[in-house]
């Protein structure tokens, strides 16, 4: 028994008693059932921290798990650095958010399902990145991905939080698929799947190929471009990412938790777990790097014309999550994670402080009723501002630190891909900068914007905007601490001048790839641009929103096609509507009437069902009720068995 | 040695014809007397083959307790059979062919050992041989040492046996008079018997 | 000759026999009814000889003249068997209540059953083995016929006893044949005689063997000696068909294990067939019969022949993984049946428990949990992954297809696809169909209790298989030695 178990397995006790005793001990025990344990779990999860950055990694074996010929698997913690940040990651903002939900689901009669799938799900993604296998990381990936699809589709009445949550599991079935493969590829190729072996022994495969299908395929490359796949449908990349945005039906703790600060992170996290394997695949390493680059600026020009304040925050964390795989991609891994662990802080911030104005206004999503609400909830506002702070990169935030990291590094790696990533890395920023603003002004500034008839709260229609009880802002303040200090206290041991020592054997970066060390040695206008960036982009919307509110109606009027573009996000729901959903409606509804129903039902199983109907009365009928009949049978199955037997015997 | 091949084949052959006259007989009562027949003559077998003490517990359980209780159950039942074998001809050609069949085999597979009688070789006897010890003392002697495993195992199937049948038929039923004998031994002469002084012609009150 | 230390490996034989007469005497003298106490007295019984199945000395022990044997394997099918037991009791426990079978002679009669049970899994003889069966059959007929102011409860146990005898009778001859072509009724000495492919095997033997099958076919209940089971299942009280659909099932499957592998398992090519034609029909039937019930304990009869079939795949295999296979299907098949029957003890409604899958239309409205539990166990006895039932047959098919016996696997795949149908049928009725008279609710706290870790059984079995597999690897490689 060690302080691991108790980090993995007190969420798991928590969801079991609050899931199966949910109702019989009532809504407040529920609550503390998961919360106390949540809580101990993330305290313990830094002392964990701390003993792993002083002691080195620990291997903790639980048990065999399959042992069926070559393929062993076996249940293990194995926590390294690397686990360590994630489980302070994790663990942190889930206990936050348990706490948080307390407040936030005061209302709801599902008390104790929402705070067991909490729990749950807290569990699954431990045992993701506590993983020593791959297919333990798998069991961890669906886990997480089956508590996503059951916290989106949580007020299941709403038809909308119902498609939501299939389209993110349809969606992540796609990456799910890839990364599948990759792991059988990687036991094909390796003959384990135990990280340990497979690492050590991926230098060996490199240039090996495999043929198939009549090419020839790099392994290593191909392995990680599968891998990656499943990466790209987690974390929301572009083409995977529609998922997103619509998940943002779930209540707004699970946006914080899930969907912004861990789950959406273990494609990441994966990367930089096997960056043994990637940084022996140049080209799928280059594949990371422009996908990344290209959802960030993507993700972050679709924030720009959004009007629901989840949405705006669920591109953004779209976004980030691109930066965090363009660094990754410049085998900048520690600036990845890095940004990973600053961004869960001022990402979950944003988006409690976001459920809190929710909370405010009854739950009035759209900032185009908003307004004005600076003075009614200052503390929200004035937390709002520090996320947002942190967001946009101004100095001494944590996100300063990190996303200047992964912005030299870029610049630093002195590639075609380095260059692309450096150029709309630095654009995005502008961007972010604008939307946050845009959000903080459209929300705590300029008039009231009443909502009229609009009322799914079940309240008086009219009453003012409250400011939300100490259990939602003290995970907040938590929250807000991290955000402000996580970047100065952290940077000089994840990415300064210790970050070898911190990362130890965790994270492999080969001798020649040095954006990482680069980075620290770019002139002095690299280092100083993501500072204009952030600021040009909060004085546009300075001016726009504030000096001359309604220029941002007035320019959407003169560029209408470039507006409904942004609007309709690029128009990828449609396209897809076009190129996916309908081609696959219609040739499954083809399929269905046509092949299936008069092709192959006509002949195969209706014809089957007919004479297997047939044959099931025919059996059943045997069964008279007499009783010589049944002896009838017994002696003439006995006479059949021995009179097969003397046949065959005499015969030789 | 002639005396005791004709005693055999007497006796088998009248066990085997009795016993097909059982299952034949259209009255039951005869049935369960050909049964006492064939009762006795497998008694006669083993008689023939030194084992007495079967022999005897052959007649005395069998015959004396098994076979008399069915005629008390067939007597009391009043089964008609003629009823309950109504179809018997439908099925009679099956019948005949499965036993045929599995009779020819049988022969064959006798036939066969006597072809190879290596085959009995490991039988080995358990008993000490019969010149030696009476039968009563060999069955003991082995009974309730090397078998006793058998012994306690069949005693629990009698057990169950006898649970079942009161489980199965016993009742509880009202204003039936049992005997209770705890009561009859406490009961004191002061309770049951009472002394009258009776005047005559007056009777008692 | 035997001594003390002799009886050491019997110890929990004994206890659970000496228990029972115990409870017995209690029954007789106690004051009111005592069936309450003597019902949990017998569940704690069994608890007990399970601590002490395992507390015999470890390793090969074959004491009274040979005839009783102890070994990793009749520890695991012991287990299983008092498992099954004690988990019966406890959902009876209700049942006998309200169907007016509150007496204490039940419970006795079951842990008599549970002593020939047990005596069935260690016998070394042909002789040992028949008083082990007996005990447990006679038993059987009567707790069959239990309720016996009902026609169909004893039909169902005079049906169980006639077939039962026939059945009996057959396997006595068999005994009989093999005793006088072998010489030997000893497991180890008819080990020994056919060892190394060297001894005389003549047809008489072969043909002991096949009425030996028979017999013992018909104990597990596999075509064509399966006629009993519908009939009986339907017909005995239903906390009685839990308890036979349960432990003597596993325990007639472990004699049969050990009485075709232990002693004739040199002789595999002679008994192969016997048990592949077995196996093939009882599948096929089971797969087929029961598309068409109505009455839920009568397509469970169905249920368990096919599963008989399944098992008996592994047995055809006739090797040390195949024996494993049987293992494991049984423990799983234990877990999804006893949790199976307690959702159909549960299935109450005002005038009393109904039987028709009619019945359950609407369940998951009415009842989500045991609706859901149920359904857990339909899946799972269908076979689908990533439940326990999949593991079971594929154990055995594995088995089956290292010892090249393709044509028996594809019977088996196919008939599993038929079978889901009708498993499937149930959840869908279940799911879909609108909701007809509710059952009483909440079900029975005991009743629930056993549903719940049954079907966590059934879900948790893909994440910690290897309790059981290991356990089933150690009882199979004493089979082999």
């Amino acid at each position: 028994m060690t302080i691991f178990h108790l980090i993995v397995f007190l969420p798991l006790l928590g969801a079991i008693v609050a899931g199966l005793f949910g109702r019989a001990i009532g809504d407040r025990a529920a609550m503390a059932a998961t919360c106390v344990p949540m809580v101990i779990a993330a305290v313990l999860s830094w002392v964990g921290f701390y003993l792993i950055v002083h002691g080195g990694p620990v291997l903790v074996p639980l048990f065999t798990w399959i042992d069926s010929g070559s393929f062993e698997v076996s249940w293990a913690l194995k926590v390294d650095q690397l686990t360590a940040v994630m489980l302070v990651v994790v663990n942190t903002v889930s206990a936050v958010v348990h706490v948080y939900s307390i407040g936030y689901m005061a209302e709801d009669p599902h008390k104790p399902r929402f705070f067991a799938y909490l729990s749950l799900f807290t569990f699954a993604m431990l045992m993701l990145v506590t993983s020593d296998n791959f297919v333990q990381l798998y069991f961890g990936w669906e886990g997480v991905g089956l508590c996503s699809y059951l916290l989106i589709g949580f007020w299941y009445e709403r038809p909308s939080a119902n498609a939501a949550a299939i389209k993110a599991f349809v969606v992540n079935r796609v990456g799910d698929f890839g990364f599948a493969l990759g792991i059988m590829g990687i036991f094909l190729v390796f003959g384990s799947v135990s990280f340990d072996t497979v690492f050590q022994a991926a230098p060996t495969q490199v240039g090996k190929t495999i043929h198939f299908l009549g090419y020839d395929f790099d392994v290593l490359t191909t392995l990680c471009l599968l891998l990656f796949l499943g990466a790209m449908g987690k974390s929301a990349q572009l083409g995977l990412h529609t998922w997103l945005p619509d998940a943002m039906e779930g209540p707004t703790p699970v946006s914080a938790l899930i969907h912004a600060a861990t789950m959406v992170t273990a494609g990441v996290f994966m990367v930089a777990r096997c960056s043994p394997l990637f940084e022996y695949a140049p080209t799928a390493l280059a594949v990371v790097g422009v996908v990344g680059a290209s959802t960030a600026i993507f993700a972050a020009t679709v924030g720009l014309v959004q009007n629901d304040i989840k949405r705006v925050i669920a591109y953004s964390t779209c976004s980030q999550l691109g930066y965090m795989f363009f660094a990754a991609g410049m085998s900048a891994y520690p600036a990845a994670i890095f940004h990973l662990f600053t961004h869960a802080f001022f990402k979950a911030l944003l988006f409690l402080g976001a459920g809190s104005v929710i909370h405010a206004m009854h739950h009035e999503q759209d900032m185009r009723n908003m307004g004005g609400l600076a003075k009614h909830i200052k503390i929200t506002y004035v937390l709002m501002w520090i996320g947002s702070l942190a967001l946009a990169g101004l100095p001494f935030f944590s996100g300063y630190f990190s996303k200047d990291m992964i912005l030299e590094a870029a610049f630093g790696a002195h590639s075609t891909v380095g260059g692309y990533a450096f150029v709309l890395g630095m654009l995005a920023a502008v961007l972010t900068a604008f939307y946050s603003w845009r959000l903080l002004f459209m929300t705590f500034h300029g008039p009231r914007h009443e909502a009229h008839g609009h009322d799914a709260h079940g309240h008086d229609a009219h009453h003012e905007p409250h400011e939300s009880p100490q259990v939602m802002l003290i995970p907040l303040y938590v929250l807000a601490l991290g955000a402000l200090f996580a970047g100065v206290v952290f940077a000089p041991m994840m990415i300064g001048e210790h970050m070898h020592e911190f990362w130890g054997k965790s994270i492999l970066i080969l001798e020649n790839h040095t954006a990482m060390e680069a980075a620290h040695h770019v002139p002095l206008w690299v280092k100083l641009l993501p500072i204009g960036a952030g600021l040009l982009g909060i004085f546009v919307a300075f001016q726009m929103y504030i000096r001359k509110p309604g220029s941002g109606a007035a320019l959407a009027k003169v560029n209408p096609g470039l507006y409904q573009f942004l609007l309709h996000k690029w128009y990828f729901d449609e396209l897809y509507d076009l190129i996916f959903v309908r081609p696959a409606k219609w040739l499954g509804y083809k399929l269905w009437k046509e092949g299936d129903g008069r092709v192959i039902d006509g002949m195969g199983p209706d014809n089957i069902a007919l004479r297997v109907a047939q044959l099931a009365k025919r059996a059943a009928g045997l069964q008279s009720g007499y009783l010589f009949h049944y002896a009838f049978a017994m002696l003439a199955g006995v006479a059949i068995l021995v009179t097969y037997y003397f046949t065959t015997m005499m015969g030789h | 040695m002639i005396v005791q091949a004709i005693a055999f084949y007497l006796f088998a052959a009248v066990t085997v014809g009795s016993a097909f006259l059982v299952i034949t007989a259209k009255n039951p009562v005869h049935s369960v007397l050909f049964l006492i027949l064939a009762f006795f003559n497998a008694a006669a077998l083993f008689v023939l083959m030194g084992a007495e003490f079967i022999a005897m517990i052959l007649v005395i359980v069998y015959v004396g307790a098994v076979a008399v209780l069915f005629l008390f159950v067939v007597m009391m039942l009043d089964i008609n059979f003629v009823e309950l074998r109504q179809g018997f001809q439908q099925y009679l050609p099956f019948g005949l062919l499965i036993g045929a069949i599995l009779l020819v085999e049988l022969i064959l597979i006798l036939a066969g050992s006597i072809a190879a009688p290596d085959a009995l070789a490991p039988a080995a006897s358990p008993a000490p041989s019969l010149d030696q010890v009476t039968n009563t003392h060999a069955l003991g002697a082995v009974l309730y040492t090397k078998y006793i495993y058998l012994f306690q195992g069949a005693g629990l199937v009698l057990l169950v046996a006898m649970i079942g049948a009161i489980v199965l038929t016993h009742r509880k039923r009202e204003g039936v008079k049992k005997q209770d004998s705890f009561a009859q031994f406490a009961r004191r002469r002061e309770e049951a018997v009472e002394l009258k002084k009776v005047e005559p012609g007056q009777g008692i009150q | 000759m035997f001594v003390a230390k002799d009886l050491a490996p019997l110890v929990p034989e004994l206890f659970v026999a000496v228990s029972a007469m115990v409870l017995l005497l209690y029954g007789v003298f106690a004051k009111g009814n005592p069936t309450r106490t003597v019902v949990w007295a017998s569940v704690l019984v069994l608890v007990v000889a399970l601590v002490l199945v395992w507390q015999v000395p470890a390793g090969r022990q074959a004491v009274l003249s040979g005839m009783f044997v102890t070994d990793s394997f009749t520890a695991v099918m012991k287990s299983l068997v008092l498992i099954g037991s004690a988990v019966s009791l406890v959902l009876s426990v209700g049942f006998i209540r309200q169907e007016e079978m509150e007496r204490f002679e039940f419970p006795v009669l079951l842990l008599l059953a549970t002593v020939g049970m047990m005596m069935m899994v260690s016998a070394n003889d042909l002789i040992s083995l028949y008083v082990g069966l007996e005990l447990q059959s006679l038993a059987l007929y009567v707790v069959a016929a239990f309720r016996r102011d009902s026609e169909r409860s004893t039909e169902a146990g005079l049906k169980y006893f006639v077939l039962g005898a026939l059945s009996s009778g057959m396997l006595l001859y068999g005994a009989s044949l093999i005793y006088g072509f072998a010489g030997s009724t000893n497991f180890t000495d008819l080990a020994k005689l056919f060892a190394g492919g060297h001894g005389h095997v003549s047809v008489g033997l072969v043909v002991g063997i096949v009425f030996l099958a028979a017999g013992l076919a018909f104990k597990v209940s596999a075509v064509p000696f399966h006629m009993w089971t519908p009939d009986v299942y339907e017909g005995a009280p239903t906390a009685v068909t839990a308890f036979f659909a349960s432990a003597p099932k596993v325990a007639a499957m472990a004699l049969f294990v050990r009485a075709i592998i232990s002693p004739f398992g040199a002789l595999v090519a002679e008994w192969q067939q016997i048990i592949i034609l077995l196996a093939g029909a009882s599948m096929l039937l089971g797969a087929f019969a029961a598309i068409w019930q109505k009455n839920i304990k009568r397509l469970m009869a169905y249920s368990s022949i096919g599963h008989v079939g399944f098992a008996l795949v592994g047995l055809a295999a006739g090797t040390s993984e195949g024996v494993r296979g049987v293992v494991v299907y049984m423990a799983v098949y234990l877990a999804m049946t006893l949790g199976t029957f307690a959702c159909i003890l549960a299935m109450r409604q005002k005038n009393g428990l109904v039987e028709g899958i009619d019945d359950l239309a609407g369940l998951a409205r009415t009842q989500p949990g045991m609706a859901f539990a149920l359904a857990v166990f339909m899946f799972s006895l269908a076979g689908v992954p990533p439940l326990a039932g999949f593991f079971g047959k594929f154990y055995v098919f594995m088995a089956a297809i290292n010892a090249k016996l393709y044509v028996l696997s594809v019977i088996g795949v196919l008939s599993s696809v038929v079978g889901a149908f009708y498993y499937l049928r149930i959840v869908k009725i279940m799911y879909f169909d609108a909701p007809g008279e509710p059952f009483l609710h909440p079900m029975p706290r005991e009743l629930g209790v056993v549903a719940a870790v049954a079907s966590l059984f059934t879900l948790l079995f893909v994440v910690f298989p290897m309790p059981i597999l290991n356990g089933a690897a150690m009882a199979a490689k004493a089979l082999f030695p």
